[in-house]
């Protein structure tokens, strides 16, 4: 492989939203020289037929990405105290005083649902 | 801390018998990594070389409808391919290796491509077998790697999958009309059914090493890259394709090509394996014309990537 080669092939990941209120979704990788054609390789690539509100192209070289150690350490933390499922056992001691507990809809109520 | 190669192993066959799925950067084993840059690059080159049979009936095409149809076609097959070298080419990023290798060991002979596409597609009709049956056949070993334990891998065949569907539902409808036409139009399909029957039961690669010699179905297995065998694949596209055919009242030019009851197997004439060696090696009836087009296209591009490619060193010079 020359210079030349390695200095043409860079990696872009791509991005994108199907809908304005949709959210942001990587699709994909792919090689391109610039961003500019990295833009126009992402819209040939991956949006022949498919619906897109918005594309992002960045380069990967550009992004933070988890080690696989990182990803491990992650995955083994006990979060139940930031989460619905912590308080499951309420619903239990409400029967006891005849009340049913409220749910996360009934929490959020007042809005438009 | 330090972890022994055993422990590596261990943690690595744990992640992927629990259904992991192991990413580009994530630890592997030396011959994970090789047999998936084997099986990917193979892959993707194919589905590059796959779109040149398709591509010599664009000019040619019976109405603008299936011109626009093929054109899409083999546009899709294009995007296939890069999709598909770029997952080859994070695996071979460590070795010091890139795109650029990847098209000299085509060039060079190493890298192979399915025996499909060494063949010729001299009528519209075979313009039909391929899309309706070749991609069918795709389609089945495709889908059967979906849950394949590699991360990119399975992404990027998420994405071909999807437009396979419109493939073979393209095939579908040039194979319905020519069926439906004239008999001379009867008449060339089943030409092309005749001269694509052997390729495509070729196609799945042998039942074992015994007729090759060589096979990477086992490894590939335990390492969770496939699900089921070469045979299961073949057996899988008898059962859902040669109904349709003989629904049609076309023929498959094998006499002894029946569903066994007992068994629930189909038996069939075995294709001559000598020659799917032959033809898989370089020596197919279009091998050398399709490898001497791509080279000559890949070099007329040269200027492109220089051009391109040198411009940031000019810019960083001044």
């Amino acid at each position: 492989m020359s210079h030349k080669d390695s200095l043409f092939y860079e990696v872009y990941e791509v991005f994108s939203k199907k809908t304005d209120t949709s959210s942001l979704q990587h699709q994909f990788s792919l090689l391109a020289p610039n961003q500019e054609l990295a833009f126009v390789m992402a819209k040939e690539n991956f949006f022949r037929r498919e619906q897109v509100a918005d594309i992002w192209v960045v380069k990967r070289d550009h992004i933070k990405r988890m080690s696989q150690e990182e990803k491990e350490a992650m995955k083994h933390l006990e979060k139940n105290y930031r989460e619905t499922k912590g308080y499951g056992y309420l619903k239990k001691k409400w029967r006891q005083y005849e009340q049913e507990q409220l749910t996360e809809k009934d929490i959020m109520g007042g809005g438009e649902g | 801390m330090v972890i022994s190669l055993n422990e590596r192993m261990d943690h690595f066959m744990n992640r992927i018998n629990s259904g992991e799925k192991i990413e580009a950067d994530d630890w592997m084993p030396d011959d994970y990594r090789e047999a998936l840059i084997r099986l990917i690059s193979m892959h993707g080159i194919s589905e590059i070389m796959g779109a040149l049979p398709e591509k010599e009936w664009v000019p040619k095409a019976p109405s603008i409808y299936r011109k626009l149809a093929i054109m899409a076609k083999v546009q899709d097959e294009m995007g296939h391919g890069q999709l598909l070298l770029r997952v080859a080419e994070d695996l071979m990023e460590p070795l010091g290796r890139n795109r650029d290798d990847i098209m000299k060991d085509l060039f060079s002979g190493k890298l192979k491509f399915h025996n499909v596409f060494h063949m010729k597609a001299p009528t519209w009709g075979d313009a039909g077998v391929i899309a309706w049956l070749v991609d069918g056949a795709a389609i089945i070993s495709q889908t059967m790697m979906l849950g394949t334990s590699y991360g990119p891998y399975g992404r990027a065949l998420k994405r071909i999958c999807a437009e396979e569907v419109f493939h073979a539902q393209h095939g579908e409808s040039i194979i319905m009309a020519l069926a439906e036409g004239t008999k001379e139009q009867r008449t060339l399909l089943q030409d092309s059914i005749n001269r694509w029957w052997s390729s495509l039961l070729m196609f799945f690669g042998p039942r074992t090493n015994a007729e090759t010699g060589h096979s990477n179905q086992d490894q590939n297995m335990r390492y969770k890259l496939r699900t089921k065998t070469n045979e299961q694949l073949r057996q899988e596209f008898l059962t859902k394709y040669v109904p349709r055919v003989w629904a049609l009242g076309l023929t498959i030019p094998d006499s002894t090509l029946k569903f066994d009851e007992e068994t629930s197997e189909w038996q069939y004439q075995q294709p001559d394996w000598e020659e799917f060696k032959s033809i898989v090696t370089g020596h197919g009836p279009k091998s050398k014309e399709r490898l001497a087009l791509r080279m000559r296209s890949y070099e007329m591009n040269s200027w492109v990537r220089e051009a391109l490619g040198t411009s940031e060193v000019s810019n960083v010079a001044r």
